[in-house]
């Protein structure tokens, strides 16, 4: 592990004195961060297992539609969307605003003031989404994607919302030091577009709805926003912390990550309406989305080129450092993610991809591959700095990542691949209807083998990750590295 | 980056452009669209769906029929959709459809449902395929076929129609239109003949799809009945004809009970919107016809919820045939027999008032 040193590295130098200062005055912010954080966190492991849980009876039962199916609140169109919405309110928000309230306080160098306010939102949070889940269960979801819930659901998760970000913005006037650094570029992005996303969606659906198709509009947009703009940009802020952090390294362009944030802003905010390509709408929003889907080409060259030459010369250390694993997979994912993004998107491939598991392919890529990846990583570095342990099984470590990465690969690579093969047979009307769903049935039973992966990738997280909270961690100094370090390795603090 | 300031207001700007570009431009454009009419002001088209099929689409969006069924039609240029022919249906099959999808179908539908897979067919013209309509043009030209088309579902203005009471069996099953198999209320004496014979099964039920004739004219129902009665030719083992409400009912029941090739089909029953009643004095009128491992003990029936019947009335509602002056029809050959605007309904109602009474036209 040798660090080209033709780069000019910007490391800092720092006395011993200082150092020990600044080490003081992290673990003081970590300490204020403790209780709600870990909150965070063990809410979205519950609702992680959850949805877990409910994502293999999904995919189980979409192969094996006779399974449990005679109860109401079991039918397969019921659990669906609570899986969804389980993972999207309840595991990826919640672990969102977890890492990014720890890195906010880390960053603007400032102890998080009145926890406890936090600790009630994240209660009403919990509550909010168990509301929505209960509702849908019941039968009344609202029919649209992703904003399932019915809306009182909403006005809990509001609540919620509005006690834990006004703490966290208001970390920022208490900041100390001019720069601010990229990853608050996005942090303070999603803090403020999440309420505004889910305002303006909210608002145009139940409030003063819109008439027919508009509705599908607003709640792609609204879906695919959630998507970028809430948790792509924690995920992305994350990343733009956690990589440089655990190699020791600044991020190697300052120029290209302000090109990669306003672009990333930009344009991903346009996309949504190339899921309903050439449906009853006027092809100019169609179009305009495909278009902004292709230009997410440029965030996605220039974040993904930052990060690679922020990392050149440092990839070994993947072998050691779990954050770093989970951290880059779920970068290097984001490219991938939106690469086959924009391919499902032109109209010359949603003929055959269209209307197929190709965009369930696509969603769990955003959500799982990448943003969930991600988190992950953060979680392996925040936890044992807020418990005060070390993970305790390097193996378990290990098996986490390894079933993780394969489960979704698995997966996406079941659904692209049983899409095509489903579109195919719906582009030629001389076949059945009836054979496309045959065609499909093979990867849908193949997607249940990489839901099986994944559960059992988040039983052992979960366990592990119980293990650190009931403080029975590692005592020790030396964080727990996936594999034994040789001695040239351990300077960097992984 | 230094500075609050630009941070915050470039990203309230990349929001709002997006807000504004992607969803209040586009509702200035497509967000306030009239249903369309003939000069005369008749011939509206489309109507609000009658009370049962409305909530319909609420249990249709609730129990998740949206993650599998598509209501949208593309355009035949770049896509199968027009091509396509249902699995099911008479021979010659029917169409998915004549012609794409526009904005203006859906103007009346909250939560509007236009999906997003394809795991089940397309649904947008289901309801147009119930038999009695494929059957009415041939049999009484021009008598009926406003009423066929696009209203096949509006509620008649009569004054049952309205109340949805309880899922009491008979009461709601006619006035909705659609629903449940035989039009109870205008013809009960042969819907108990119904259900076990297959033959002689058939044409109560054809009648009961476009129900409105049922309800506002027992007559002109009764002139159409016999003539559908052909139609039921898929008809070998006990079943009803394909995509009535009897067939839908069925359907929903037991997907795969439906014919051998429906085997492969993932949906998933939906038994629990049936009830299990012992038979009391006579058997209920939308019993479900059911046959082999899904038929109840003998001195049972499974007779549909109030909920089930709502499902079905907005499936039978479900129907995008009418031409529309922005979108081009497919071939010539549809339209007439879907709808001849020359034929105009009785009364010029407004809109809002829903459906333009389906009773037998002036000329």
């Amino acid at each position: 592990m040798t660090p080209t040193a033709d780069i000019p590295l910007k490391e800092p130098v720092i006395s011993a004195a200082a150092s020990d200062a600044e080490q003081l005055e992290r673990a003081r912010i970590d300490a204020s961060t403790r209780v709600p954080v870990l909150m965070f966190y063990a809410s979205a492991m519950v609702w992680l297992l959850i949805g877990t849980l409910l994502a293999g009876f999904v995919s189980f039962k979409l192969h094996s539609p006779d399974w449990l199916s005679d109860v109401s609140f079991l039918t397969w169109g019921r659990l669906r969307p609570v899986h969804m919405n389980v993972m999207v309110y309840g595991w990826a928000s919640m672990a969102a605003m977890g890492t990014a309230i720890w890195l906010m306080a880390r960053l603007c160098r400032t102890t998080l003031r009145h926890p406890l306010l936090i600790v009630a939102g994240i209660w009403f949070w919990n509550i909010g989404v168990l509301i929505g889940v209960i509702g849908i269960l019941m039968g009344y979801s609202t029919g649209y994607d992703w904003l399932e819930f019915p809306p009182y659901a909403a006005v809990v998760l509001f609540v919620a919302y509005a006690l834990i970000m006004s703490w966290a913005v208001l970390m920022f006037r208490f900041r100390r030091g001019d720069q601010i650094y990229i990853t608050q570029w996005y942090l303070l992005g999603a803090f403020l577009w999440f309420p505004w996303l889910y305002a303006a969606a909210q608002a145009m659906l139940f409030v003063v709805p819109v008439q027919g198709v508009m509705q599908a509009a607003v709640g792609w947009w609204y879906a695919n926003n959630l998507l970028f703009l809430w948790l792509g940009a924690i995920a992305l802020g994350t990343a733009y912390y956690m990589i440089p952090k655990v190699i020791g390294r600044p991020v190697y362009s300052y120029h290209l990550a302000t090109i990669g944030f306003w672009t990333y802003a930009l344009f991903s905010s346009w996309t949504g309406m190339q899921r309903l390509v050439d449906g009853p709408f006027p092809a100019w929003m169609i179009t305009a989305s495909i278009a902004a889907t292709i230009l997410t080409i440029i965030p996605v060259a220039t974040v993904g080129l930052n990060h690679h030459m922020t990392m050149q010369g440092y990839f070994p250390v993947m072998r050691y450092s779990p954050t770093l694993r989970f951290t880059v997979f779920g970068a290097m994912s984001y490219t991938v993610f939106s690469i086959i993004g924009i391919l499902i998107s032109l109209r010359s491939t949603a003929r055959y991809l269209h209307f197929t598991e190709a965009s369930i392919a696509y969603s769990h890529l955003g959500l799982y591959a990448f943003f969930t990846m991600v988190m992950f990583g953060s979680m392996y570095y925040t936890v044992p700095r807020l418990v005060g342990r070390e993970w305790r099984y390097a193996t378990l470590i290990k098996l986490h990542f390894w079933a993780s990465a394969y489960g979704v690969g698995l997966m996406s690579l079941m659904l692209l691949v049983g899409g095509f093969a489903q579109g195919a047979t719906q582009d030629d009307p001389s076949m059945s209807f009836i054979q496309s769903v045959a065609s499909a049935l093979p990867y849908l039973r193949g997607r249940t083998v990489a839901a099986l992966l994944l559960t059992i990738s988040h039983f052992i997280f979960a366990f592990h990750f119980g293990l650190m909270l009931f403080g029975l961690g590692r005592t020790s100094t030396v964080p727990t590295f996936l594999n034994p370090v040789e001695a040239e390795g351990s300077e960097t603090h992984l | 980056m230094k500075g609050l300031v630009p941070l915050f207001l470039g990203v309230f700007g990349t929001f709002a452009f997006s807000w504004v570009g992607l969803t209040v431009i586009p509702n200035l454009q497509i967000g306030a669209l009239n249903p369309q009419m003939d000069e005369e002001g008749t011939d509206i088209y489309p109507a609000p769906k009658s009370g049962m099929a409305d909530r319909g689409r609420r249990i249709y969006a609730a129990n998740g029929c949206i993650y599998c069924h598509s209501q949208q039609i593309r355009p035949g240029y770049a896509y199968a959709d027009v091509d396509r022919l249902r699995d099911a249906g008479p021979s010659p099959r029917p169409k998915w459809a004549e012609r794409r999808s526009a904005p203006r179908d859906y103007i009346f539908d909250r939560p509007v449902v236009l999906g997003q897979e394809r795991m089940g067919p397309d649904l947008s013209n289901i309801g147009k395929r119930a038999p009695t309509e494929e059957e009415k043009p041939a049999a009484a030209p021009g008598a009926n076929p406003p009423a066929a088309s696009p209203a096949a579902a509006q509620p008649p203005p009569s004054p049952n129609s309205a109340p949805p009471k309880p899922p009491n069996a008979n009461a709601p099953a006619a006035p909705a239109g659609s629903p449940p198999p035989p039009a109870g209320s205008s013809s009960a004496p042969p819907t108990n003949a119904a259900p076990p014979k297959p033959g002689a099964g058939a044409p109560p039920q054809s009648a009961s799809p476009p129900a409105p004739s049922a309800g506002s004219s027992p007559a002109s129902a009764a002139a159409a009945n016999p003539s559908p009665a052909p139609s039921a030719s898929p008809n070998p083992n006990g079943m009803p004809p394909v995509y009535s409400a009897a067939w839908h009912h069925r359907h929903l029941y037991s997907p795969r009970s439906m014919s051998p090739d429906n085997r492969d089909s993932t949906m998933p029953a939906y038994k629990f919107l049936y009830e299990k009643h012992q038979i009391g004095a006579e058997r209920s009128a939308d019993a479900l016809q059911l046959t082999g491992a899904d038929a109840p003990p003998t001195g049972w029936e499974i007779v549909p919820t109030y909920d089930a019947s709502c499902l079905v009335a907005y499936l039978m509602s479900l129907d995008q045939s009418h031409p529309l002056k922005e979108v081009k029809t497919a071939e010539g050959a549809a339209p007439p027999a879907a709808s001849p605007p020359a034929v105009p309904a009785g009364s010029p109602a407004p809109p809002p008032a829903g459906s333009p009474p389906p009773a037998p036209p002036k000329k």
